[in-house]
C-alpha cells in the first residue's frame, strides 16, 4: 500500500518490515534462550534452586554425661555464648573483625590466625571468632548486633568437668578433633560413593562445637557418647537469615547416651587429698562385685583446661613435671610389687605341695645362692620363720628358698591366675599390662635363659616383674574373696559393653587362700607384724589384713651393703624405694580391697596410712552401695551392661 | 505543503477517539502487571514495603503526562525537538563538569532540589531532532550522502559524552536509537551492511583499547557468569536459576523462592524479570514478550501511516528505543548480553525511564493523531 506521503520515493513501508522482521529476530532468540532454560533446563534450574534455599548446616549432636556411681557428674555441659561468623556470607572478615574489636578485644594473633585460616575451611563451617563471652561482652555484642552483618551470637554447650582434677585421669577429656581424628573418621569410606556421609562427618567435626574424646573415657567410649552427627536443614534467604528449620528426623543429628561408672566420686576425692604432696596412685575396689571404687593418680590436672584448647606453655609444664602429673599412674604406672608379692608365691607352693603351712625355714639374715648372696631386710635375721609368720614378718630368706623350689614357670602362672601380667578393659584408654616374666619371656626380651639367681629375686616380687596398682588391687580382692573365684574388676556401672579382659589359670581354694589371709592378718594385727598401725582403720572397729611391700628403685652394691645400706632419707628423692600395700577389710568377711604405691615414698611406711586412711573412707561412705546406675539402665531403653 | 493546521474533526474529543487505544490498553497492562510483580518482588523485603504503591502512583502520573503530551500537535515536537537536543546535549556537557557521581559515574545534574539524567532526556531530544532533520532535508529533495553524515556528528556527540559518565548501556541505546533512525531515513542497504560488519570488526577493539575493566568484567561474566560466584556472576547466575526454575508455568505468583528469599540483587528494577519468569514461568514470559511485541507492531503500523515523514521517523524511532530497552533487559537478565543496567519498561522500579518511555508512548501517539496532516518544510506545523 502507498500512500502520498513527505517521505516520496523512500519505500516506507518495506523499511518498516525489514525493522519489524529484526524485532522478530531478537524475539526470537530471547525466546529459544527462554525456552533453554524454562522447559530444556527446569530440573536443574530447581534444584539449584532449592540447592540455593536450603542450607545444611552440620548437626553436632549432644554429647551424653558421665556420671559416678551415685549420680555425681563428672563430664557435664554449661552453655557457652560464642561468636561465629558465617564464612559464605562473610565478604570481609577484616572489617567485621575490627568492628566485633570495637565491643569486645579480639587479640591481634588471634585476628591474624581468623584471616589466615579464612579461605581453609569450608563454606559451610561457620568461623568461630569468639569462645565463652562473660555475661558482659555477651550483652553488649548481642546489643550491637544489626551492626554486625553475618555474625551471629549462639549458646553452645561446653563439656565442663565438675570433679576438674580429681577424675583427669579416668574420665580424660575432650577436644576439637584433629586432622588424624577426622581421617580417622573418614577411614574407608569411598570418596565417590560417600561423599554426603564424608562431608556431613567432616563438616560435623570440624564444626567449633564439635568435641571429640581425646583421653580417659571420653576418648575409648566416644561412639557412645558422641552420638551420631547429622545435618539440620534450614530454608535460608539469600541474607543467610533462617525463615525456617525443617523437621528432618532422618539426617538430625542423634544426641550420645550417658555413661555411669562405678568409682565414688568423693571417694576418689578423698584418695587424691590423702596423697597430699606425695606422689603415686591408689585403687579401691569393691571385692565381690568388682566395681573399682576409686582410682586415683597424683598429682593431677584440671582436664577443663584442655576443653577449649590448652596454651602450649601450660602443656609443656605438665609434661616436664618429674612428677608426671600426665600419667594415669593407676591404670599405666608399672611398678616392681615387691613384698606384696609374697603372697603369691607362698600360696603357689602350698598348692604345688612344695611346703606346708607349718614348714619352717631358718632366716640368718641372708641367703647363699651359688656364689651369690641374697640379703633378707632384716639384717639380723628372722630366725625360724613359717609362710604365716614370713608373711607377717615379710621374710625375705624365707621365700627365696620357697621361690628357689617353685622356679619361675609356677610363679608365673600363679601371678597370671591372680590378675598380674593382665590389661583390664575398663572403658577409657591406657592400661598397662606389666610384665610376669617366665624362661620364654626372658628369651624373647633379652635372648638370654632364665637364671635361677632371678628366681630368687622373682620370689620377693622383685627383678623383672612389674604390677600397676590396679592389678595389685585385683589381686588383692582374689586374695581376699577367698574361694578361689577370679573377680573382675569394672569401672562402666552402666554403658556401652566393655570388651571382656582375660582370665588365667585358676586359684585355689579356702584351705590355702586361708592361710595366706591369715599371715595377711599378722602382718597389721599380730605383734611382729609389718604394718601394726594399719589393722584398726578407726570405724566401728572394722579391722583391714594387708601386705606391706617396698619397690626398689636402685641397685645396692655389695660395697655399699659393706659400709652399711644408706638410708632412704639421706638419698635424692628419684633414688628413694617406692611404698607399697594392699589390703582388704573386714579382715573376716572382706568387703574392700585396697592397693596403694607411693612413689619415692622411701618405703611401705609412706603407703599403708594412706591405704587406712582411704578403707576408713570408704565405710564411712559406705562406698560399695549399690549405684543409682542401676535405676538408669532401666531408663534407656533396656539398654544394660 | 501548506499548514493544514485548521482540519475539521480536530476537537479534543474526538482526538481522544482517535488515540491508538488497543496499545494504550496493553501498556496499561503490563504498568498494572508492573505493580503485581513489584508486589511480590518486595513483599519479604519490609524496607521496600511502599514500593509497589509509589510505583502505582508514579504509574498513574505517567498515564496523565502520556495523555497530555499524545494530545499535543505533531508540530510541536518538531518545532522543539532542537531545542530539546542541544538543551540535553548542553546538560551532558556539564554532567562532564558538574555532575553528582553515583556508582562510580556521573550521571546525574543537581540543578537546584532537581537532580537530572541528561542522558535519559537525550533518548527523546536525539531522535526528535534525527526525524526533524531528516523531515527537513527531504522536504527539500534527496536525501544525500552528507546528511547522513550530519546525522552521524548528531548522533556521536551524545553518545560519546553519555560513554564518558561511563555508562555504557545508555551510550549504546542512543547510538541504535540514531542508526535506527538512520535507517528509517533511507540509508543504503549496502552501507548499512557495511556498517554491521565494521562494528563486528572493530568489536574486539573496542573491547580492548575503549571499554573498561569493570564494564570488560561484565563482558567476561555475561558469557561465563561462574567465573566470579560471589560478584557479579553471582547475580547472573541467580537470575538464570530464578528464570529456569520457573519452567513451564512457573511456580506460582508470590511462590518463587528466588524471588522471595532474595536470591537476585535488583530484582525489584533492572532484574524484575526473573520474577516474572519465576513466578510465571514460560508462560508468562511469553506473555510478556507478545504484549510488547503487539505493543512494537501497533508502532510500527502507526509510523507507516504517517503522512508526514516527521511523524514516520519519530514512530518508528519511538519503537525502536522502547524495544531496545525491552530486548536488552530481557537478554542481560537472561545471560546474554552483559548486565549493562537497562530496566524493563513500565515494570521495573524506577521513574526515569518510566518517563522517557511514557514520552516515547506520546511521540507515537501523537503521530497517530495527527496521521493525516503534512508538516510544513521546517517541520514547524
Amino acid at each position: 500500500m502507498k500512500r502520498r506521503s513527505d517521505s516520496g520515493e523512500l519505500d516506507v513501508t518495506r523499511r518498516l518490515i525489514i525493522a519489524g522482521a529484526a524485532g522478530g529476530l531478537v524475539a526470537g532468540g530471547l525466546l529459544a534462550r527462554l525456552v533453554n532454560l524454562q522447559l530444556m533446563n527446569q530440573e536443574e534450574f530447581e534444584a539449584r534452586a532449592l540447592d540455593n534455599q536450603i542450607s545444611l548446616v552440620p548437626g553436632v549432636p549432644r554429647r551424653g554425661l558421665i556420671y559416678d556411681r551415685f549420680g555425681e557428674p563428672l563430664a557435664t555441659h554449661r552453655t557457652s555464648w560464642n561468636v561465629y561468623a558465617a564464612r559464605e556470607d562473610l565478604a570481609n572478615l577484616e572489617a567485621t573483625l575490627d568492628r566485633i574489636s570495637d565491643i569486645v578485644e579480639i587479640s591481634d594473633e588471634r585476628k591474624r590466625r581468623l584471616l589466615e585460616n579464612f579461605r581453609r575451611e569450608y563454606s559451610f563451617i561457620p568461623v568461630s571468632i569468639l569462645s565463652d563471652l562473660t555475661y558482659e561482652q555477651f550483652t553488649q555484642l548481642s546489643v550491637r548486633r544489626p551492626e554486625l552483618p553475618g555474625v551471629t551470637i549462639e549458646a553452645s554447650q561446653a563439656r565442663s568437668y565438675p570433679r576438674g582434677r580429681d577424675f583427669a585421669h579416668v574420665v580424660g577429656y575432650v577436644a576439637r578433633a584433629n586432622q588424624s581424628e577426622i581421617d580417622a573418621a573418614l577411614d574407608g569410606l569411598d570418596p565417590e560413593t560417600d561423599r554426603a556421609r564424608i562431608s556431613r562427618i567432616q563438616g560435623v567435626l570440624k564444626h567449633p562445637n564439635m568435641r571429640v574424646g581425646r583421653l580417659g573415657v571420653e576418648r575409648e567410649l566416644d561412639d557412645w557418647l558422641g552420638g551420631t552427627p547429622g545435618n539440620y536443614r534450614y530454608v535460608r534467604n539469600a541474607q543467610g537469615r533462617t525463615i525456617q528449620r525443617l523437621d528432618d528426623d532422618e539426617n538430625a543429628p542423634k544426641p550420645g547416651r550417658d555413661v555411669h561408672l562405678t568409682i565414688d566420686a568423693d571417694l576418689q576425692r578423698a584418695a587424691i587429698e590423702l596423697f597430699g604432696d606425695q606422689t603415686g596412685a591408689a585403687v579401691v575396689m569393691d571385692v565381690e562385685t568388682g566395681d573399682i571404687l576409686t582410682l586415683a593418680s597424683n598429682p593431677t590436672y584440671d582436664p577443663n583446661d584442655f576443653v577449649n584448647g590448652i596454651s602450649s606453655a601450660d602443656y609443656s609444664a605438665l609434661r616436664e613435671d618429674e612428677r608426671s602429673p600426665l600419667y594415669h599412674k593407676a591404670y599405666d604406672g608399672l611398678y616392681p610389687p615387691g613384698s606384696t608379692f609374697k603372697m603369691i608365691v607362698g600360696g603357689a607352693a602350698l598348692r604345688a605341695g612344695l611346703t606346708t603351712p607349718n614348714e619352717t625355714v631358718y632366716c640368718p639374715g641372708h641367703y647363699d645362692f651359688g656364689n651369690r648372696r641374697f640379703h633378707c631386710w632384716q639384717r639380723r635375721g628372722h630366725g625360724n620363720v613359717n609362710l604365716h609368720e614370713a608373711i607377717q614378718k615379710s621374710c625375705d630368706v624365707y621365700f627365696y628358698e620357697i621361690a628357689r623350689r617353685l622356679g619361675p614357670e609356677r610363679i608365673a602362672e600363679e601371678a597370671k591366675a591372680y590378675g598380674l601380667g593382665v590389661s583390664y578393659e575398663l572403658g577409657m584408654t591406657g592400661g598397662a599390662a606389666g610384665v610376669v616374666p617366665n624362661d620364654n619371656w626372658k628369651r624373647g626380651r633379652f635372648n638370654e635363659p632364665w637364671y635361677d639367681g632371678e628366681t630368687l629375686n622373682y620370689g620377693i616380687g622383685q627383678g623383672y616383674l612389674t604390677v600397676s596398682p590396679l592389678q595389685l588391687a585385683v589381686m588383692t580382692s582374689r586374695l581376699a574373696i577367698g574361694d578361689g573365684s577370679q573377680v573382675m574388676p569394672r569401672m562402666v556401672g552402666s554403658g556401652p559393653i566393655i570388651p571382656p579382659s582375660p582370665v588365667y589359670g585358676s586359684l585355689p581354694g579356702h584351705n590355702i587362700l586361708d592361710h595366706l589371709r591369715s599371715g595377711m592378718f599378722a602382718v597389721t594385727s599380730e605383734t611382729g607384724g609389718t604394718a601394726l598401725r594399719a589393722g584398726d582403720i578407726g570405724f566401728e572397729g572394722i579391722r583391714m589384713s594387708g601386705k606391706t611391700g617396698t619397690a626398689q628403685v636402685r641397685v645396692i652394691s655389695a660395697a655399699e651393703r659393706a659400709t652399711g645400706v644408706i638410708d632412704n632419707a639421706d638419698l635424692p628423692r628419684r633414688l628413694r624405694d617406692h611404698g607399697l600395700f594392699v589390703g582388704f577389710a573386714p579382715y573376716d568377711n572382706p568387703k574392700y580391697a585396697v592397693s596403694v604405691v607411693v612413689e619415692h615414698g622411701g618405703g611401705s611406711s609412706s603407703a599403708y596410712p594412706i591405704a587406712r586412711d582411704l578403707m576408713r573412707e570408704a565405710f564411712v561412705r559406705n562406698s560399695g552401695r549399690a549405684g543409682s546406675y542401676e535405676i538408669a539402665a532401666v531408663d534407656r531403653d533396656g539398654e544394660s551392661i | 505543503m501548506a499548514n493544514s493546521f485548521a482540519q475539521t474533526n480536530d476537537d479534543v474529543l474526538s482526538r481522544i477517539f482517535r488515540l491508538p487505544w488497543i496499545m494504550i490498553l496493553i501498556i496499561l497492562g503490563l504498568g498494572i502487571f508492573g505493580v503485581a510483580v513489584l508486589y511480590s518482588a518486595t513483599i519479604t523485603n519490609t524496607q521496600e514495603a511502599g514500593l509497589p504503591a509509589q510505583h502505582a502512583v508514579r504509574l498513574g502520573i505517567a498515564f496523565v503526562f502520556l495523555f497530555v503530551l499524545a494530545m499535543t500537535p505533531l508540530g510541536f515536537w518538531s518545532a522543539i525537538s532542537y531545542t530539546l537536543y542541544f538543551g540535553a546535549l548542553l546538560l551532558l556537557v556539564g554532567v562532564e563538569f558538574f555532575g553528582a557521581t553515583g556508582g562510580g559515574a556521573q550521571r546525574w545534574l543537581d540543578i537546584g532540589p532537581i537532580r537530572v539524567q541528561p542522558s535519559e532526556f537525550m533518548k527523546l531530544a536525539l531522535l526528535l531532532a534525527l526525524a526533524r532533520f531528516y523531515h527537513q532535508q527531504r522536504a527539500h529533495g534527496d536525501i544525500k550522502f552528507y546528511h547522513h553524515l550530519i546525522a552521524i556528528v548528531m548522533i556521536a556527540a551524545p553518545v560519546g559524552l553519555v560513554f564518558r559518565q561511563p555508562d555504557l548501556g545508555t551510550s549504546l541505546m542512543l547510538a541504535a536509537t540514531g542508526t535506527a533512525v538512520m535507517f528509517f531515513a533511507g540509508l543504503r542497504y549496502w552501507i548499512i551492511i557495511l556498517g554491521i560488519v565494521s562494528v563486528v570488526l572493530t568489536a574486539p577493539v573496542a573491547y580492548f583499547y575503549v571499554l573498561q575493566d569493570y564494564q570488560r568484567e561484565r563482558v567476561l561474566t555475561a558469557i561465563d557468569p561462574s567465573r566470579d560466584p560471589l560478584g557479579a556472576g553471582y547475580q547472573i547466575q541467580q537470575a538464570e536459576i530464578a528464570i529456569g526454575s520457573g519452567g513451564y508455568e512457573g511456580r506460582g505468583y508470590l511462590q518463587g523462592t528466588q524471588s522471595q528469599l532474595d536470591y537476585i540483587p535488583e530484582q525489584h528494577t533492572d532484574f524484575i524479570f526473573t520474577v516474572i519468569a519465576e513466578e510465571f514461568g514460560f508462560v508468562g514470559s511469553l506473555g510478556l514478550l507478545a504484549a510488547w511485541m503487539s505493543v512494537f507492531a501497533l508502532g510500527l503500523i502507526i509510523a507507516s501511516r504517517s503522512r508526514s515523514h516527521f511523524g514516520y521517523l519519530a514512530a518508528s524511532g519511538a519503537v525502536v528505543t522502547v524495544a531496545f530497552y525491552v530486548f536488552v533487559n530481557i537478554g542481560m537478565v537472561s545471560g546474554m548480553l552483559p548486565v549493562v543496567g537497562v530496566p524493563m519498561p513500565l515494570i521495573s522500579y524506577g521513574g526515569t525511564a518510566m518517563l522517557t518511555v511514557m514520552a516515547a508512548f506520546a511521540v507515537i501517539c501523537a503521530v497517530n493523531l495527527d496521521r493525516d496532516r503534512h508538516l510544513s518544510v521546517s517541520g514547524l506545523f
